[in-house]
């Protein structure tokens, strides 16, 4: 466990912008750097492990913010960081639901998207590489990598089981 | 993986035959919140859009216009796609309390493991033993790799449009190599992505 634990609501106002500043995917970079650099509530290996763990978790992959949110100020912490990532953004996504028919002819919709997108793009490549810091510390880390993109893009094998098979063989051979 | 739950519904099962001119069903709030936990639950390792357009459609909840339409939706607003997008189904069939059952039935299986997980592998007191870091260790490796095959399709899409590359190079030198404030990068790839793309009188929609 780190310090004593962060306060709730600082937790939750931090997840909540974390949350609706993501588009496209995860903001991974952004998360690195208040998480681990800014506010110090966890290492770059349980961001690293975290996020990992979600992967193999039934349901959305973010839930990795509810590990970082235990990480930081215990279960009042992970419910804060749970009700701060999911709470808003699900908010204004069902507020966007109800309105729909409204802006389905608004000519800004396709501009808006298309702005969006090259952001999203670069912030999840930018994800990838604070990823490749906090995981791949050594060249069987890198093989390991390697390997389950090959098999990701080559075949349609389960996500998950790619990571829980990387998982065996990091125990294996002393990752 | 412990499933403590109930095993998962199997969404497509109870619609066996395709109804000629499909009736729209209005789920039950309790309907919502098994059926999307269901989802959840099939869905480990990713694909839960694709799992949901099965649900939803198999129940003839939706058609596949309406799912199309919050699918796209759901890559516009902010946040987690998947936990939007169940939100936006929600919505569309009961309203707000229709939102806030989906979520929570796609958040609480998911939420249980990850709690369970992470109570045991942050709360030992002299840290993890040796192999289970080996192994999570091994399992971030693959998680790159699969964060990279996320970011694949997005990437396809954005190398399509108008100045996309640029852009998406300019966010990512800004956020992932000089570490600069979100905000900012935001303003300026988003902004001038809205003014490349504005709408013009000449150009069809």
């Amino acid at each position: 466990m780190t310090d004593a634990g962060a306060n709730w609501l600082d937790i939750l106002l931090t997840f909540t912008r974390l949350g609706l500043i993501s588009f496209g995917g995860a903001n991974l970079a952004e998360i690195e750097r208040v998480l681990v650099g800014q506010r110090q509530w966890i290492t770059p290996g349980t961001l690293a492990s975290g996020f990992a763990l979600g992967q193999v978790m039934p349901g959305p992959n973010m839930l990795a913010m509810t590990h970082y949110g235990f990480a930081a100020g215990g279960w009042a912490g992970a419910a804060a960081a749970t009700l701060g990532f999911y709470g808003p953004t699900a908010l204004l996504s069902a507020a966007a639901a109800l309105a729909w028919r409204r802006l389905l002819g608004w000519k800004w919709l396709p501009t808006i998207r298309s702005a969006l997108l090259p952001f999203g793009g670069g912030v999840l490549l930018a994800g990838v590489l604070v990823l490749a810091r906090g995981s791949v510390q050594n060249v069987a880390g890198a093989v390991i990598a390697a390997a389950a993109f090959a098999l990701l893009t080559r075949t349609r094998v389960n996500p998950a089981l790619v990571v829980i098979g990387a998982a065996a063989l990091g125990a294996l051979i002393g990752l | 993986m412990s499933a403590p739950t109930a095993p998962p519904p199997a969404p497509p099962e109870d619609a066996p035959h395709h109804p000629p001119a499909p009736v729209p069903v209005t789920p039950t709030h309790a309907d919502l919140l098994r059926v999307f936990a269901g989802v959840a639950m099939v869905g480990i390792g990713g694909g839960l859009p694709a799992h949901m357009r099965r649900a939803v459609l198999g129940r003839a909840w939706m058609t596949e216009l309406d799912f199309a339409e919050s699918y796209t939706l759901a890559q516009l607003t902010p946040g987690p796609n998947a936990v939007n997008l169940a939100a936006m189904i929600g919505a569309r069939l009961r309203g707000w309390p229709g939102a806030l059952w989906a979520v929570v039935g796609v958040l609480t299986p998911g939420l249980i493991a990850m709690l369970a997980v992470t109570v045991v592998t942050l709360g030992l007191p002299g840290g993890l033993p040796a192999p289970l870091q080996s192994a999570l260790r091994g399992a971030a490796c693959a998680a790159l790799a699969v964060m990279l095959t996320a970011a694949l399709p997005v990437l396809r899409v954005v190398g399509g449009l108008r100045g996309g590359w640029p852009l998406a190079l300019a966010t990512f030198a800004g956020i992932g190599l000089l570490r600069l404030d979100l905000l900012p990068v935001l303003g300026v790839v988003v902004g001038a992505g809205l003014i490349l793309h504005r709408p013009r009188p000449q150009e069809q929609p």
